[in-house]
């Protein structure tokens, strides 16, 4: 599903690589979990998966694609068929649940009937349907990232990338977050976690990927987290 | 076609325009002060033509006989006697092309001077105390045809005894190179309104592409197409180009139709073009402009934004 071939990345202006050849391979139906102190290179790698970034050099290949070398008018095509979600959730607070899921769908202009037979089904998913009608601003924050957890599935996506989903949730809404993305890997769908929340990664025994200074330095089978904080 | 994303696109672009709309009346002014411009160059340009091309139809050539005190080759024998002038005319009947000949004495003409433009009385009885008559005999010379009328003026302008010749084409010439200049000078003056215009269009659109950052950056994650993206921002632009080219035609239309009534009444021989025959053309070419300034404008504001 994800292959990276000695990937190295550059911002403009930097004078340290952010990834440093890399060289990595997640399977179809893999569930990975990316750990590593703050500005280790985790967001620019998920970046570089769904084509905010461009690799400096090396090949990032997702689905069999060569997305380094996607023309730009196709990236959106890469995008809908993944679904990512981030620590501040991105939804447009003023919207209602319903309205912030169907977003994705309307977006790509897919019919109406669509909608309303999918959104439904992907907030059923994540138990918020009886929330629907309530705009984002009046939720928890649970809730709001359980909102872009649906935005994020509710095209049965291949892949799902999650930026530390949990960052800013407190220890149960974090559990029921991962819970939610187990399942959706049960599904059929591959997921990347990238994560700080040592105890969910000791206690789910995923696989786990460290980076440290662009470089990967672990990668386990059933792995923990492996830092003291 | 997506009629729905059409509809929503321009939900959304009234939205954006109802939300700042000091920006969005500024910016459809600037249309509507360009594009007045244009339209009164345009017709003021159309008009101008339009009278030299009546005058160029004019098959009038006026021959004027030396008087004594002239001093070019053709007068140096002074004032022709009658006998030569009648000898004149009688050459001006064999030259091609001219249909009839007329003697006009220059006591006539002033005669004639003095009904047509009475306001300089105070001049006509200045020349009256002192006896004198500034003006030539002249032979009024009709062509069969507009296009012969040159051949005939420049054949006439040979002849001794003759000081001047005047036709319809002097007054074309420089009724043409005067269009030439305006058109010239509104073409300049055009240009730096339309990219003002542009300038303030794509403005005000940055300002609502701003607002939807947010909104825009998620369309991007979710996999919105640019043109998806873009589409109810160039839909305001059109719609902010649109008001304001009609603001600007329902002004013109309104003036010019003040400007013609006028002219009926009070200069009738004045020829102009009537409203209705160049009102509609130039509301449709200018609410044209309108919508491509528009459309310009945004897109000038989004290329920044939908960088992938």
């Amino acid at each position: 599903m994800i292959q990276f071939v000695n990937v190295t990345k550059i911002y403009p202006n930097a004078h340290v690589p952010s990834l440093n050849g890399i060289n990595l391979h997640i399977g179809r139906g893999e569930f990975v979990f990316l750990v590593g102190p703050s500005g280790a290179g985790k967001s620019t790698l998920m970046k570089l998966l769904y084509r905010e970034e461009v690799a400096t050099s090396g090949k990032v290949i997702v689905d069999g694609k060569d997305i380094g070398r996607l023309r730009p008018s196709m990236v959106p095509y890469l995008r809908r068929n993944l679904g990512v979600i981030f620590q501040d959730f991105k939804l447009l607070p003023e919207r209602t649940v319903f309205d912030n899921v169907a977003f994705a769908l309307e977006v790509t202009d897919v019919p109406r009937r669509e909608i309303l037979r999918r959104v439904p089904a992907a907030l059923e998913l994540v138990g918020l349907r009886h929330k629907a009608r309530s705009k984002c601003l009046e939720l928890s924050g649970g809730e709001q990232q359980r909102v872009a957890v649906a935005r994020a599935i509710v095209r049965n996506p291949v892949l799902v990338i999650a930026d530390e989903p949990t960052g800013n949730l407190d220890p149960e809404n974090s559990w029921a977050i991962m819970k939610l993305l187990s399942d959706i890997n049960q599904m059929g769908a591959t997921v990347v976690v990238a994560t700080h929340a040592r105890t969910i990664v000791d206690q789910m025994k995923k696989r786990v990927i460290a980076i440290e200074k662009g470089v990967v330095v672990r990668d386990e089978e059933r792995g923990t987290y492996g830092y003291e904080h | 076609m997506n009629i729905r994303a059409w509809v929503s696109a321009i939900r959304d672009s009234l939205q954006s325009m109802t939300r700042s709309p000091i920006m969005s009346l500024a910016s459809m002014a600037t249309v509507a002060v360009s594009l007045l411009v244009l339209a009164v160059i345009s017709l003021l340009a159309v008009n101008l033509e339009y009278m030299a091309a009546t005058a160029e139809d004019q098959v009038e050539v006026r021959v004027y006989f030396c008087v004594n005190d002239e001093t070019t080759e053709a007068c140096q024998d002074g004032e022709p006697t009658q006998a030569q002038k009648r000898a004149l005319l009688d050459a001006a009947k064999q030259v091609p092309g001219v249909e009839s000949v007329t003697f006009v004495s220059k006591e006539v003409a002033w005669q004639q001077m003095k009904q047509q433009h009475p306001e300089y009385e105070d001049i006509y009885r200045g020349f009256e105390e002192d006896g004198m008559n500034p003006l030539h005999d002249s032979l009024v010379i009709e062509a069969a045809d507009p296009d012969q009328v040159k051949s005939i003026a420049e054949q006439m302008a040979q002849m001794k005894g003759v000081s001047e010749v005047n036709y319809g084409q002097d007054f074309v010439d420089n009724l043409l190179a005067f269009t030439k200049a305006v058109r010239l000078g509104g073409i300049a003056l055009v240009v730096m309104l339309v990219i003002a215009t542009v300038l303030t269009l794509s403005n005000t659109i940055r300002l609502s592409v701003y607002a939807r950052r947010r909104e825009i950056a998620i369309m991007k994650l979710v996999g919105a197409t640019n043109w998806y993206i873009r589409r109810p921002f160039v839909v305001e632009g059109v719609l902010l180009g649109a008001f304001g080219a009609l603001f600007s035609m329902a002004l013109t239309s309104w003036g010019y139709t003040q400007v013609v009534k006028y002219v009926y009444v009070n200069v009738p021989f004045l020829p102009i073009i009537s409203p209705q025959d160049i009102l509609w053309d130039l509301t449709g070419g200018l609410t044209l402009l309108g919508v491509l300034l528009g459309a310009v404008g945004s897109a000038v504001s989004m290329r920044r934004f939908l960088k992938v």
